[in-house]
């Protein structure tokens, strides 16, 4: 009668620490209320396991009433087997013939159970998997996808991914492991019992006279336990924190032969990982034997009391003793499953939390409710003392004015932190200032239509990210109905037609993961024309040569400089090159417009752009030997 | 604005779903029993487990023959003391049994993981170990799915499979001899049913792990999606393309919620299957058994009947496990050979024997010959020959793909060289011990990476037991004091992983801190300014000029004040050396230098 399910070992939890410990209620009633949604669902779930639970009590009371009549055949006095429904077979049916009938109802049942066990697996995995983490997930993705970039830049990505992918389906558990198992946990403790006070009532009570002992042992441990499971996830982490910053930082931990402390490093927290896993070892491996044995003390007043009472003829050997002896392992099965719920709940509220969080973040970038529509955009742009701060009240640009018209290439400049890539970010409304107004064609941009006023912009980014698809679709990114013709002229205009063609398959080339199969200067090309697909009339541009040697920037300078042709263009530049060809430059300082003016101008003002200036050009010795060199 | 870079590891570890499909393969016993000598240190653990091993395999259908021993004797008699014994009898061989099963787990678990942290330990000195050259191939994720994920597999593996194997293995055995002793024929019915479980599991676990392997693949695609499209979500909202993208992820989800039903209709035909077995068999042996115990000719009794069906559920218990078992084995044997092959993977060089540990250098480096080809056949340098005087400065200029960084590394003893040798201090650098080398060697590329903890941790990362003010020094001699004060916590500011929350230049200042502090006798820059804003830049070559005051050094530079500082500039084309000089004499040569030169003159002004 042992089983031996128990052979095997709790795996490393897979939850994440519980953020709060303030009151699950409110998170409860909403998961509660989300499970509504997919009552019917449920409600056949519960239906079906109902009727295979009655379906194999009903095999083991045949079972026992098998045992009973054989007891009956041969022992005279032993008691008359009672038979289920009053059902009796016809006295003069053999004995082989009673005992097939009996059998073959078994195997019936059996049957009969295992299609609707059938039926409710499947039910069970539409349920989970295609209707509730199916759509959760499509939800948290779209929700994701729209929230302001503030957002991303204060979460890690690897956060964001899980929220979508782990924590869905944690949440989606509340559903099926949660509420329908402990329904059926209810259910089932219900229907055990009712079948074992049927068979004999004191019994029941002397025999389930542990089971309170039992739930308590397994919640205490799962509160007790639990914690340690995450706590032995962040030493994971670290574990895993030590060896990817070891592998990632190797050329410095070589040159600088420190080999030795990232050892001990890695050796510390692999220690700190063993020394904790051990401890929960000690309490698991006590939890499974104790909660067994309580099972078995049940069998032993079982066998005592039960014992007695069959010798005493006051109860069936089959369908009493037998029997109970299987109903015993089943209600202790199904009370043992309180701690697995427990855990569970916990793990999906967690999750449910993350989720709902993404749920509920306001949306801080969208359009107004009645947008000002832009029968066709100018491309005049202008920054009414405009201030803003990522996290206030740092602010990164304060106070600045000024307007760029239709057709005009400003040049921004300015040191790393100066708010250069914060001016591009807000003619895109990427974020909104904290005071002033932008605003587009004399338009503040809050009011006009997201979507409409970005589709006439284009954006090229310091480090432009690139999908594993085709380069055509990367081209087409932002418009992905164009014709092949159209993306052929954005790519021609990049000057980046001709490294395509050269490529294995041409435009329907698949790009690997971010683009790492193509040099620097192709990558920003290919975002140029994605840039300028669509023909937008403004372009932002942040400085695309920054991370480019000056070999190859030339082929992009090019390509930049044709893009820009008939736009209005915002240019973060940090080399003369670009700098020179602006109409106006705009000099950034801590946030402040410092200087401003043509390149001619400001080369003759003693500043900030004269001293960054002269550290790029020839110096006129050598360019006496170059022209000297020249001429002979 | 800048797109952040991707930190990809959910799509590394989706890659890892994938190369990890080898379900199907047979069990490798050479690959067992390695993993077996790892447990040799254990041995004293093993001893016990393997007792608690035996001593369970027996208690468990001891336990139900007691059981049916009671009720076919006593109970079935009518004898009251009797049932009491009997039932005392049961509670203690529980309570024994019990307790063996607390040694089980708790030896078999310490056990797993005892192995696993010795393997982790192994893999990561392994790694220590192996040549930059190395991680230019093996992605971190990669890596990563070596030490954590497939360690753990293992882990389970040996915690696990062995030792549930042996128990099941063993309570099979005593339960079948139990009722063999009782009843031949009887057992041979019941035994004829496990070759039909033994083949319903062979089916279902085939067709499972390839429905699992559809499922593990379409979610990797889903995560990978994910991944992407967190890393360009700035792209994503800039191009207004939303919609689009959540129609695409819809899709997936949808397929694989379509892969996850598969798997599931799968298992629920199993399942009900192996239940249907259960009945099956009680129905066997209540119909036959019934059959014996009617006929005179048998001496069989009720009791033994009942004693069959417990026994029946003893034996047939395991079978179901076992059968995972089969599958774990397999999944911790791909797992063990993955390790094991990283393991086995030589660093393709390492010191030679007799390798010499230097205490200091004077700097003087001789490039004699060299060449070197990262796969045979396509040599990317020829027959370079350079030296620099202690203390000088070599400048490397040429256009990309030109072999400039891949001779720097030679230099700095990243790579070992194919043909050829460099010399320091006229010592050949194979015979110089790469620890001692690389002390006296400051090397500073173009992204530099930071470690987790504070902008003064990681300056001290250049000399361990430097102090407070040695750091702030190091900082005021290159002059960039300011710029980090600027910092929200200044030097205690934490720099977020892989330096993120800092801009490039920053992250530059603290690599030169670092450098400055180790204080070495011999400089290598790769580029190291070139990712920085030019008005930062101008900062960053001022601390730069005073690094490498009295150092030996070769830099990697394309902005023309470095260059034309330098005592010797050369020019690199194709591989080979076509140009060398200074800076002035190259522009009255008017060849290759001074028309790379005048190119970057054509896009700039001369300064009146």
């Amino acid at each position: 009668m042992e089983s031996s399910t128990d052979e095997k070992d709790a795996k490393p939890d897979d939850g994440d620490p519980p953020s709060t410990t303030a009151s699950n209620w409110p998170l409860i009633k909403r998961l509660l209320t989300l499970s509504w949604a997919y009552r019917a669902g449920c409600l056949k779930i519960l239906i079906l396991q109902v009727v295979v639970l009655v379906l194999g009590l009903g095999a083991l009371g045949l079972s026992g009433v098998g045992i009973d009549y054989l007891r009956h055949e041969i022992t005279p006095g032993a008691p008359d087997p009672v038979w289920p429904l009053g059902l009796a077979p016809p006295g003069n049916w053999s004995s082989l013939a009673v005992l097939l009938t009996i059998g073959g109802s078994i195997v019936v049942l059996a049957l009969v159970s295992g299609i609707l066990n059938y039926a409710y697996h499947v039910a069970v995995a539409d349920l989970v998997n295609v209707k509730i983490v199916a759509g959760l997930r499509s939800r948290v993705y779209d929700k994701l996808q729209r929230l302001s970039f503030k957002f991303f830049d204060s979460n890690a990505s690897g956060s964001l991914i899980n929220r979508a992918a782990r924590d869905v389906r944690a949440t989606g558990q509340f559903i099926d492991s949660v509420i329908i198992t402990g329904i059926i946990m209810m259910l089932s403790l219900g229907i055990y019992l009712t079948y074992m006070i049927s068979i004999h009532p004191l019994l029941t009570v002397a025999c389930l006279a542990t089971t309170p002992l039992l739930w308590g042992i397994s919640i205490r441990f799962s509160r007790r336990v639990r914690p340690a499971y995450l706590h032995n996830r962040g030493l994971v982490d670290d574990l895993v924190l030590a060896l990817s910053e070891s592998v990632k930082g190797i050329p410095v931990i070589k040159s600088f032969a420190r080999e030795a402390e990232a050892e001990r490093r890695f050796r510390d927290a692999n220690r700190k990982v063993l020394d904790q896993r051990y401890w929960i070892f000690g309490r698991i491996s006590r939890l499974n034997p104790t909660v067994q044995f309580i099972t078995q003390i049940n069998l032993t007043i079982l066998l005592l009391y039960g014992g007695v009472l069959v010798i005493r003829g006051e109860l069936a050997l089959g369908s009493g003793l037998v029997v109970f002896a299987g109903l015993l392992q089943q209600f202790s099965a199904q009370v043992a499953n309180i701690s697995s719920i427990a855990n569970s709940m916990q793990e999906s509220l967690t999750a449910a939390e993350r989720v709902f969080e993404v749920f509920d973040l306001p949306i801080e970038i969208a359009s107004p409710v009645a947008p000002t529509q832009l029968s066709e955009v100018e491309g005049s742009v202008e920054f009414d003392n405009v201030s803003f701060a990522y996290e206030p009240p740092n602010c990164v640009l304060q106070n600045v004015t000024f307007r760029a018209n239709p057709g005009e290439c400003i040049a921004i400049l300015g040191a790393t932190g100066a708010g250069k890539t914060s001016v591009l970010s807000l003619i895109a409304r990427f974020y909104d200032p904290v005071l002033g107004g932008v605003f587009v064609d004399g338009h503040d941009v809050k009011e006009l239509d997201l979507a409409q006023l970005r589709r006439n912009i284009g954006v090229v980014f310091q480090e432009n990210f690139l999908f594993s698809n085709t380069v055509a679709a990367n081209i087409a990114f932002g418009h992905p109905e164009a014709a092949q013709e159209q993306i052929e002229r954005a790519a021609r205009t990049a000057s980046a037609h001709d490294f395509i063609m050269e490529m294995r398959d041409g435009y329907d080339t698949v790009l690997s993961e971010a683009g790492s199969d193509l040099s620097g200067g192709q990558r920003q090309r290919i975002a140029i024309a994605r840039a300028i697909l669509t023909e937008p009339r403004i372009l932002l541009m942040d400085d695309p040569t920054a991370a480019i040697d000056p070999e190859t920037e030339g082929e992009i300078l090019g390509a930049m400089q044709s893009a820009m042709q008939g736009r209005t263009t915002f240019v973060v530049a940090n080399r003369i090159s670009t700098l020179r060809r602006a109409d106006r430059i705009l000099v950034f300082d801590h946030g402040h417009i410092v200087q401003q003016g043509r390149h001619e101008e400001l080369i003759e003002e003693a500043g900030a752009y004269q001293i960054m200036a002269k550290a790029q050009m020839i110096d006129a010795e050598s360019l006496d030997i170059l022209e000297g060199a020249a001429d002979t | 604005m800048s797109a952040s870079s991707p930190a990809l590891t959910q799509t590394d570890r989706g890659q890892y779903a994938r190369d990890r499909g080898t379900v199907y393969r047979p069990l490798q016993f050479s690959i067992l029993k390695r993993l077996i000598t790892y447990m040799r240190p254990h041995r004293r653990t093993r001893r016990r487990l393997t007792i608690a091993v035996v001593l369970r395999a027996v208690q468990i259908p001891a336990l139900a023959w007691l059981l049916g021993v009671v009720i076919d004797g006593p109970i079935t008699g009518g004898n009251v003391r009797g049932t009491v014994t009997g039932a005392f009898a049961y509670i203690a061989l529980a309570a024994l049994t019990q307790l063996t099963l607390h040694f089980r787990q708790r030896l078999a678990l310490e056990l797993g993981e005892a192995v696993v942290h010795d393997l982790r330990n192994e893999l990561f000195v392994h790694l220590m170990r192996m040549p930059i050259a190395f991680f230019d191939r093996m992605r971190l994720g990669r890596i990563i799915s070596r030490v954590i994920s497939d360690v753990e597999v293992v882990r389970t593996g040996v915690q696990n499979v062995l030792f549930v194997t042996m128990v099941g293995v063993g309570q099979m055995l005593v339960a079948a001899l139990i009722m063999l002793a009782y009843d031949p024929p009887l057992f041979l019915v019941v035994a004829s049913m496990a070759p039909v479980l033994w083949g319903i599991h062979v089916f279902f676990r085939k067709s499972f792990s390839l429905a699992t392997r559809r499922v593990q693949e379409s979610m990797s695609r889903v995560t990978s999606t994910l991944a992407e499209s967190v890393s360009g979500i700035r792209v994503t909202q800039g191009f207004s393309r939303q919609d689009v993208n959540t129609g695409l992820f819809r899709r997936l989800v949808h397929d694989h919620s379509g892969y996850n039903m598969d798997q599931q209709r799968i298992h629920g035909v199993f399942l009900p299957l192996l239940q249907f077995n259960t009945q099956w068999i009680t129905a066997c042996i209540l119909v036959i058994g019934g059959y014996r115990v009617l006929s005179p000719a048998s001496e069989m009794t009720v009791g033994q009947l009942i004693q069959f069906l417990f026994l029946a559920g003893v034996f047939f218990h395991p079978v179901q496990s076992l059968g995972n078992q089969y599958t774990h084995a397999i999944t911790a044997m791909a797992g063990a050979e993955r390790i094991f092959h990283l393991l086995d993977t030589a660093p393709e060089w390492t010191d030679t024997p007799g390798a010499v540990e230097i205490a200091s250098m004077d700097g003087r480096v001789q490039v004699c010959g060299l060449g070197f080809e990262y796969r045979p056949g396509e040599p990317v340098l020829h027959d370079i020959n350079l030296t620099a005087e202690a203390g000088q400065t070599i400048a490397i200029v040429g256009p990309t793909g030109s072999g400039k960084s891949t001779l720097v590394k030679l230099i700095a003893k990243l790579y070992l060289p194919t043909a050829g040798k460099i010399l320091v201090d006229g010592r050949d650098i194979r015979d110089i011990d790469s620890h001692s080398l690389h002390r006296n060697m400051g090397i500073i590329q173009q992204e530099n990476f930071l470690f987790t903890g504070t902008v003064m941790d990681n300056i001290r990362l250049g000399r361990s037991d430097a102090t407070d003010d040695e750091v702030a020094k190091a900082l005021e001699h290159l002059g960039c004091m300011d710029l980090v004060e600027a910092l929200p916590n200044g030097l205690h500011t934490e720099v977020g992983e892989g330096g993120g929350s800092l801009s490039l230049g920053q992250r530059q200042i603290i690599c030169f801190a670092r450098a400055m502090l180790a204080d070495p006798r011999m400089f290598i820059l790769d580029e190291a300014t070139s990712s920085v804003d030019s008005m930062t830049e101008l900062r960053l070559q001022e601390a730069l000029a005073r690094l490498l005051r009295g150092r030996t050094s070769f830099v990697i530079a394309h902005r023309l004040s470095t260059i034309r500082n330098a005592d010797l500039v050369a020019v690199l084309v194709e591989g080979r050396i076509v140009e060398r000089g200074s800076h002035t004499e190259l522009l009255e040569q008017n060849h290759v230098y001074a028309n790379l030169y005048r190119k970057f003159a054509m896009d700039s002004e001369t300064v009146a």
